[in-house]
């Protein structure tokens, strides 16, 4: 047997079971000829070598990755037998008392990452914040006692209910990011105001965050735009935790913006659906 | 140190996602866990079927009890690790079994040296003694970043080499019996599972050097069933 023979049954015999083992043991004439040529050959006895090793390493690895469709199978496991949860809120309540543990972290890490132009890391420290904003009020819990308990308890389900809102347009714009064809926009205001949009038109679902804004009086509120051509379309109201406002979902109009096209953010009557006040936050796509 | 602060952040909120009833955070974080968890669950147990129960379990257990997770004692995937470990032996009990031994570097994640894995597993309770192992080509075990990057050429390569690798090394079936489960013919699956080993084999050139030079392999008839 000539070189390229022996290398071809090593390495059909490497993705069998024991196969090389059972190619070595040699009480076959084609193992009987191998063992020959291998006696004789150090570069095919280096290959075996190598192909032990790789075959090895190979079968652990996939052995070790867990079928594809095992992804959807889990998922559908848990949503058959998991326990039954609220789904998670379009946005979170308008009534949102601000925290006091919610606004300033966020708003401080968002805003300095923002200068620095790190693209999504401010997301992270949001989502810090909401976990100490829970669990500052559960430790206010835990201290209050009568009166003070149900005041305590009431200051605790509106900071549950602003970490939700916050907690899934956090997990909404990581997911967006994710996505290859995700954009982001950079929202620039007067004064302190500052916002980021993320979104895909792929998936066809948008994400917003703003800082700055001031949670309008109730006959007001703010609403994410998208102009094209000049003309806008509103795209979602903006919810508030803490200093922060918000909103996603899906968007119908965001596929092949041309250029000139800029979201943005304007004061809009409640019982209204135009979004033509001067916008607060605009920024342009593509910049 | 920052952007492990970051992933952790990130982490948190998905948890706290789920607790508000978002599968697709449950979705992200199978993603970014499932694979640790599976390769620890079949490692201990070499049985393909209870792993992938133990994933399931892992993974409702996550979504079940999301509000339990605590940031400040551990991270996610450790605490995703002792679910799995747990539901791992007791399955393992179930069926009068022990948990197999593996080596550090096996269980180890992305970007984790052995130390960094011992810290984790002795923190779950996964660790009960420790040694050098054994020093034979057997104990090869798959780096975690080696490991990474055969699944990604695993997951890069044409269907049919895929499929002829999947089924000798997960299945254990011979060529024969790839040939008669696909249909196709023997030279067919040969002539695949040679190309599919040295597309596996580059990833692996720095590990164990390149593959010894052959004639060009022909392209098998019926390549595109």
């Amino acid at each position: 047997m000539d070189h390229d023979e022996v290398r071809e049954q090593l390495e059909l015999a490497a993705t069998e079971p024991a196969g090389i083992d059972r190619l070595m043991a040699g009480d076959t004439p084609l193992a009987a000829a191998i063992a020959a040529h291998l006696a004789g050959c150090s570069s095919c006895t280096d290959e075996l070598d190598r192909l032990r090793r790789a075959a090895i390493i190979i079968g652990d690895a996939v052995r070790t990755t867990p079928p594809p469709e095992l992804r959807e199978r889990t998922l559908a496991f848990v949503r058959e037998v998991g326990r039954i949860r609220d789904p998670a809120p379009e946005a979170a309540p308008a009534r949102l008392a601000p925290v006091a543990a919610v606004a300033p972290v966020a708003v401080a890490a968002a805003t300095a990452s923002t200068g620095s132009g790190r693209g999504l890391a401010w997301i992270g420290a949001i989502a810090a914040a909401v976990i100490i904003a829970v669990a500052a009020t559960t430790f206010v819990l835990d201290r209050q006692s009568g009166n003070e308990l149900a005041a305590a308890q009431e200051e605790l389900t509106a900071a549950r209910e602003e970490s939700a809102g916050l907690a899934h347009v956090t997990a909404a714009t990581l997911a967006l990011a994710g996505e290859p064809d995700a954009e982001n926009v950079r929202l620039a205001g007067t004064d302190d105001r500052w916002g980021r949009i993320v979104y895909s038109a792929d998936k066809g679902e948008l994400a917003v965050i703003a800082s700055g804004l001031t949670e309008p009086a109730g006959d007001r509120e703010y609403r994410c735009w998208v102009e094209i051509d000049g003309q806008r379309t509103p795209v979602g109201k903006m919810f508030f935790g803490g200093d922060l406002a918000f909103w996603a979902g899906p968007v119908e109009t965001i596929d092949d913006l041309p250029p000139g096209s800029r979201f943005g953010v304007s004061l809009a009557d409640t019982a209204g659906s135009d979004v033509d006040d001067p916008p607060v936050l605009a920024g342009d796509v593509g910049e | 140190m920052a952007g492990e602060r970051s992933s952790q952040s990130s982490e948190i909120a998905l948890v706290q996602a789920i607790a508000g009833g978002s599968h697709e955070a449950l979705a992200v974080l199978y993603d970014r866990h499932a694979d640790a968890i599976y390769a620890t669950a079949s490692r201990l147990t070499s049985d393909r079927q209870v792993a992938e129960a133990v994933v399931q379990e892992t993974f409702l257990a996550l979504w079940n009890r999301a509000e339990s997770f605590n940031p400040v004692a551990g991270s996610l995937q450790a605490w995703l690790h002792t679910i799995a470990r747990n539901r791992t032996v007791d399955r393992l009990r179930a069926a009068g079994r022990r948990p197999g031994l593996f080596p550090l570097s096996a269980a180890a994640g992305e970007g984790e040296d052995d130390n960094g894995a011992l810290e984790r597993l002795a923190a779950t309770g996964i660790v009960v003694g420790a040694g050098s192992g054994p020093a034979s080509p057997d104990s090869a075990v798959v780096a975690g970043e080696v490991r990474m990057m055969l699944q990604h050429a695993l997951s890069g390569m044409p269907e049919v080499e895929r499929t002829v690798i999947v089924l000798a090394y997960r299945e254990e079936l011979t060529q024969s019996e790839i040939a008669d489960r696909l249909g196709w013919p023997i030279g067919t699956v040969k002539t695949r599972t040679r190309r599919a080993l040295r597309r596996l084999r580059e990833t692996l050139a720095d590990e164990l050097g390149p593959a010894a030079a052959v004639d060009e392999m022909p392209v098998p008839t019926g390549e595109g069933r």
